[in-house]
C-alpha cells in the first residue's frame, strides 16, 4: 500500500504543472548556424528565467529525420516540437501554403504589410489543430537559376526543372505553365545539377549558397517565384506540464527568438543575393510582357488549387485584398 | 695597397651579398625559432599576450626581405593560427585573418597566376584554373588553402566569402590527393570539417567527413588532439553520436598535450573538450 502511495505520488509530482520539464525540439537546421545559436540562447534565458523548470533540449541537423518524420515522432510523444518549413507543416494545416503561393508576392514591403495582418490568423489556425507557434520566421524569396538563359515562358519550359519531392502545389503550378518537372528529394539536388538530371531550381539565395548549388547554376532569373518561410511549434499536449507563468515566459522569449531570426534571415538573403552576384552568376531580367504572362497562367492554377481544397479560399481571397490594398496604396 | 672605386665595388657587392645571404638565413631561422616557440608554448596566455610581439617582429622581417618565400608562409601560418585559436574579438579576428591571407597570396600567387586571378571568378572557371595548376610546392598551396579557409571563418557573416568554400575545398583536395598525410594529417582535417558543414537531409555527406577525420587522427599518429575535438564537435554531434563523441573527449582530456609543433594547439584542444563535455548537447 505504501509502495502503491509513493507511486502515486510520484505520478502526480510529474503530472502536475510546475515541475521541471524538458522539451525536446528537432530541427533540420545544422548546429552551429547563426539560427541554432539563436535558439541555443533562447534556450538558456528560458531555462534562467524559469529558474530551470523548463529546459529546451534540440536536435538539429536532420538527426530525427526530415519535417514528416519529425510530426510523426511528436504525435507519438517521442519529442514535443520541431523548428520547422511551413511546407513541412502543411499536413497538419494546409494553410500555411498560402505565403508560398507562387508569384503572390513581388517585394518584401509587400509581404511585410500581408502578413503584419495575417501571421496571427495562421497561428491561430495551427493552434486549433494542436500546435503553439512562437512566430513565422522569413525564409527569403526563391528564384529560378538555371545553367541556361530563362527569361520567358517558353525558355523555362524547355528545361529540366526541379521541384522538391512531396511539393504538390509547386508542381501542380509548373504543370500548369505547362513544364514537366522533376521531383527529387533534397538530397539529390547538387548531384542531379552535377550530372544533369535537372538544370533548373528554385530556391533562395542563402539556401543555394549553403547546399552548393551556386556551384552548378549559371543564371538567375530576377523574379520573385516562391516566398519561404518556417515556425518554431510545440504541441499543446507537452505545454500542459506547464504552470501559465512559464509558458508565458517560453512564449515571450521564443517569440522574440524567431523575430530576431526572421530579421536576419532577410540580412541574410540580401547579402547571399548579392554574393550570387559577385561569384559570377547573371541576372536576368524577364520582360514586362513575359511576367504578366506569367502571373496569368500561375493564378489560373492557383484558382483551380482552390478550388480541389489545397488551402482556404477565404483566407486567399482575404490575402488577396490586402495584396491589392497594398499595392493600391503605393502604386 | 691602392684600390680604386671601381675595384672596390665587386669587393662590396660581394660582402653585401653575403651579408645579404646571412642576414636571409639568420631571419628565416629566427622565424622558425619563434614559430616553434609559439607552437610548443603550453600556456596559452604567454603566447595570446607575447604573439603580438612575434607578429610585428615577423612583419619586420618581412619588410626587409620582402619576397622571402618561407618568411611569408612562416607569417600566414603563424597570424592564421593566432587568429583562428587565439583571438576572440570579431573585428580583430577578420584583420589578422585577412594579413595571414595577404601573406599566403604573397607566397603562393606569384608561381600561381591562373589560379589567383580566378579566385572571384565562377567555380567552373576557377576549377579549371586549378586544374592546370603548379602543386610543385605543396607547403605554398596548402598554407594558401588553410589561410583562405581561415579568412572564411572570420567572415562567416559575409555570404560572398562563404560561396568560396566550394574552391578552398578543391584546394585542399588536390593537396592530400598528392600526399595524403600532408602537415600531419592537418590538409585531411580541414577537408573534413567542410565535409561535415552539412547534415546528409540537406545533402551533405558526414561519411565522407568521418573518414577524413579518421585520416587526419591517422597521419597525425593520434598525436593532434584537435583533430579528435573537431571530430566530436563536428560529425559525432551532427549525426548524434555520444558514444562516439564522449570516447574521443575522454581521450582528448587523458592525453599528454606535449608533442612537437602541436602542444599549443592541443592544449587549447584539451580546454575545448573540457567546455564540451559539459555543454549538455546530448
Amino acid at each position: 500500500m505504501l509502495r502503491f502511495l509513493m507511486a502515486l505520488l510520484v505520478f502526480l509530482g510529474a503530472a502536475q504543472p510546475g515541475a521541471a520539464v524538458t522539451l525536446k525540439i528537432a530541427t533540420l537546421t545544422p548546429d552551429g548556424t547563426s539560427w541554432m545559436q539563436s535558439m541555443r540562447k533562447g534556450a538558456s534565458e528560458v531555462s534562467e528565467r524559469t529558474e530551470g523548470r523548463v529546459k529546451l533540449r534540440f536536435y538539429p541537423g536532420g538527426v530525427m529525420g526530415n519535417d514528416k518524420s519529425v510530426l510523426r515522432k511528436i504525435r507519438i510523444g517521442q519529442l514535443h516540437g520541431g523548428a520547422l518549413s511551413s511546407g513541412g507543416l502543411e499536413s497538419i494545416y494546409p494553410d500555411l501554403r498560402l505565403y508560398s503561393l507562387p508569384l503572390l508576392f513581388h517585394s518584401f514591403e509587400e509581404v511585410d504589410y500581408v502578413r503584419s495582418r495575417m501571421d496571427a490568423k495562421l497561428i491561430e489556425g495551427l493552434k486549433k489543430k494542436g500546435f503553439v507557434s512562437y512566430g513565422i520566421s522569413e525564409g527569403g524569396f526563391a528564384y529560378l537559376m538555371c545553367t541556361t538563359p530563362v527569361e520567358t515562358l517558353d525558355d523555362l519550359k524547355q528545361q529540366k526543372v526541379w521541384t522538391p519531392e512531396g511539393d504538390e502545389v509547386t508542381r501542380e503550378t509548373l504543370e500548369a505553365l505547362g513544364v514537366s518537372p522533376i521531383p527529387l528529394p533534397l538530397t539529390d539536388v547538387l548531384t542531379g545539377l552535377q550530372t544533369g538530371l535537372i538544370n533548373t531550381i528554385t530556391s533562395s539565395p542563402i539556401a543555394t549558397i549553403a547546399l552548393q548549388w551556386h556551384t552548378q547554376v549559371k543564371y538567375l532569373t530576377d523574379l520573385p517565384i516562391l516566398y519561404f518561410s518556417g515556425t518554431l511549434v510545440i504541441h499543446e499536449k507537452a505545454l500542459r506540464k506547464l504552470s501559465d507563468s512559464d509558458r508565458k515566459i517560453l512564449a515571450e522569449v521564443m517569440q522574440k527568438t524567431f523575430l530576431e531570426i526572421s530579421r536576419q534571415n532577410r540580412k541574410d538573403n540580401n547579402n547571399a543575393l548579392a554574393a550570387l552576384r559577385q561569384q559570377g552568376i547573371e541576372f536576368l531580367q524577364p520582360s514586362g510582357e513575359g511576367q504578366e504572362r506569367w502571373l496569368n497562367q500561375v493564378s489560373q492554377a492557383i484558382d483551380a488549387m482552390s478550388n480541389k481544397g489545397y488551402f482556404s479560399r477565404t483566407l486567399y481571397n482575404e490575402l488577396l485584398q490586402y495584396l491589392d490594398e497594398y499595392r493600391r496604396n503605393n502604386s | 695597397m691602392d684600390l680604386s672605386n671601381n675595384k672596390r665595388l665587386p669587393l662590396l657587392l660581394l660582402l653585401a651579398a653575403l651579408l645579404g645571404g646571412c642576414v636571409s638565413v639568420a631571419t628565416e631561422r629566427m622565424a622558425g625559432h619563434i614559430a616553434d616557440a609559439m607552437l610548443n608554448q603550453p600556456d596559452p596566455e604567454i603566447v595570446r599576450s607575447g604573439a603580438p610581439a612575434y607578429l610585428l617582429l615577423l612583419d619586420s622581417m618581412i619588410a626587409a626581405t620582402p619576397s622571402d618565400h618561407n618568411l611569408l608562409i612562416s607569417a600566414a601560418q603563424l597570424y592564421g593560427a593566432y587568429s583562428r585559436g587565439l583571438v576572440t574579438k570579431e573585428k580583430r579576428r577578420k584583420k589578422l585573418a585577412k594579413q595571414a591571407m595577404e601573406y599566403a597570396d604573397r607566397a603562393f600567387c606569384p608561381g600561381n597566376k591562373a589560379v589567383c586571378a580566378a579566385r572571384n571568378q565562377p567555380y567552373a572557371q576557377f576549377s579549371k584554373a586549378a586544374a592546370r595548376m603548379d602543386t610543385g610546392d605543396l607547403q605554398a598551396l596548402f598554407t594558401y588553402a588553410a589561410s583562405w579557409l581561415g579568412f572564411i571563418e572570420a567572415n562567416r557573416d559575409d555570404w560572398n566569402a562563404i560561396a568560396n568554400l566550394p574552391k578552398v575545398e578543391l584546394l585542399l583536395q588536390r593537396v592530400v590527393d598528392i600526399t595524403p598525410g600532408f602537415a600531419q594529417g592537418r590538409a585531411q582535417l580541414y577537408l573534413a570539417m567542410l565535409r561535415t558543414l552539412l547534415p546528409a537531409s540537406m545533402g551533405g555527406n558526414p561519411e565522407q567527413g568521418k573518414q577524413h577525420f579518421e585520416l587526419a587522427i591517422r597521419y597525425s599518429e593520434e598525436k593532434d588532439l584537435m583533430a579528435k575535438v573537431a571530430y566530436a564537435e563536428r560529425y559525432a554531434r551532427l549525426v548524434y553520436d555520444q558514444q562516439l563523441h564522449d570516447r574521443l573527449l575522454h581521450e582528448v582530456l587523458a592525453a599528454d598535450p606535449e608533442h612537437p609543433g602541436l602542444t599549443l594547439s592541443n592544449v587549447l584542444a584539451q580546454q575545448q573538450a573540457a567546455l564540451m563535455m559539459n555543454d549538455e548537447y546530448f
